[in-house]
């Protein structure tokens, strides 16, 4: 089975090699590239096509959430998880408006983020557990 | 030669997944425990005796910065290096305050946090010529920080509860958590909101939030 290409943005290089030793810890996905700020995103992303990107919201501009949506635009085909320390419902409104598919809190990640992936390759979404499990839904379907 | 000691506290699982393997790529280097919260950090400095410690500053239960100070009082030897995402000249004044001998932001590079734990392993201060010049250009206007001035007339047990009560524990539950009688966590609440002169717990909260006591 081909592995699922991933691509990795987080400007902080501690929490990037966190996850790329849980994906390694995988044979299935791969680790295509990673990236510190929004433009370095943009950039990598299409020349990298990622089947998913795992996606920070608080980074050096453009952020998180306006990487998304222009994203969503470029390259409709890559799944977008974010995955950012904000909990506030507001955040989760402002994610679901990009048409991201995942939202992962990162104090969730080292347990769910296979969960996670799992979800976004079946074509579904995902939301932390934290957030009421209606309202979730009501953004993310 | 005995390997360089090194403890690691962070509340996210994935940052902490990440610092371990950066130090132990590095020969010499072994990680001998980890820390979720501040309080974690502190018990854990005194059982295993690290040379240094890596510490977050948002840490709940007791944040990154007084865990600092009662490491430093507890255990002198070790070293403490902090890590945080805040850029700011008043976090880096902070944490200076504190007794860190190390400053490192979450941005900086992985070579950064290997060159100042290097530091640290030698006694010896890090910090990065940002934070460096963000702590040279501010430091006048510290000494009229109102805040800063308010901040300092608080004791450490007193900075200990504010996180606690501003976190939303009654007085009740800091007494348990810190093992003291209810009387004597009251006694602190009231000293607390006379010298920070706050009226009530949503303006405490803010005041935490503000300072940076805890995240908002």
């Amino acid at each position: 089975m081909s592995s699922t290409r991933v691509l990795l943005a987080d400007d902080h290089s501690f929490v990037r090699r966190g996850l790329r030793t849980i994906l390694e810890g995988t044979n299935h996905y791969e680790v295509c590239g990673e990236a510190a700020d929004g433009s370095q995103t943009l950039e990598l992303a299409a020349r990298l096509t990622p089947d998913i990107l795992i996606l920070d919201i608080s980074m050096p501009p453009p952020n998180g959430l306006e990487v998304a949506a222009q994203l969503r635009l470029s390259l409709p085909k890559t799944r977008i998880l974010l995955i950012t320390m904000h909990d506030s419902e507001e955040m989760l409104h402002a994610a679901a408006a990009t048409g991201a598919s995942g939202y992962l809190l990162k104090s969730d990640a080292e347990e769910l983020l296979m969960k996670a992936l799992h979800r976004l390759e079946e074509g579904q979404c995902f939301v932390s557990p934290a957030f009421d499990p209606d309202l979730a839904k009501q953004l993310f379907g | 030669m005995s390997a360089l000691k090194v403890l690691i506290a962070d509340d996210h699982d994935v940052v902490r997944k990440g610092l371990k393997m950066l130090i132990e790529e590095h020969a010499g280097w072994q990680v001998c425990g980890e820390a979720r919260s501040g309080r974690e950090a502190v018990e854990k400095c005194s059982q295993l005796n690290p040379d240094v410690i890596v510490i977050d500053v948002s840490m709940p239960d007791l944040n990154g910065l007084e865990a600092t100070r009662q490491i430093r009082k507890a255990c002198p030897r070790t070293e403490v290096l902090v890590i945080t995402h805040h850029d700011s000249d008043e976090m880096a004044a902070e944490v200076m305050d504190s007794g860190a001998r190390g400053y490192v932001l979450k941005s900086d590079s992985d070579t950064d946090l290997v060159r100042a734990v290097e530091a640290l392993s030698h006694h010896k201060p890090f910090f990065t010529s940002r934070v460096t010049e963000m702590f040279l250009a501010n430091r006048g206007s510290r000494v009229t920080d109102p805040a800063g001035m308010m901040r300092k007339r608080l004791t450490m047990r007193e900075r200990e509860i504010l996180q606690l009560l501003a976190e939303g524990k009654t007085a009740k539950e800091v007494a348990t958590i810190l093992g003291i009688a209810i009387k004597t966590s009251d006694t602190h609440r009231t000293n607390i909101m006379r010298k920070l002169d706050v009226h009530s717990v949503a303006e405490l909260v803010r005041y935490a939030i503000r300072n940076k006591v805890l995240e908002p």
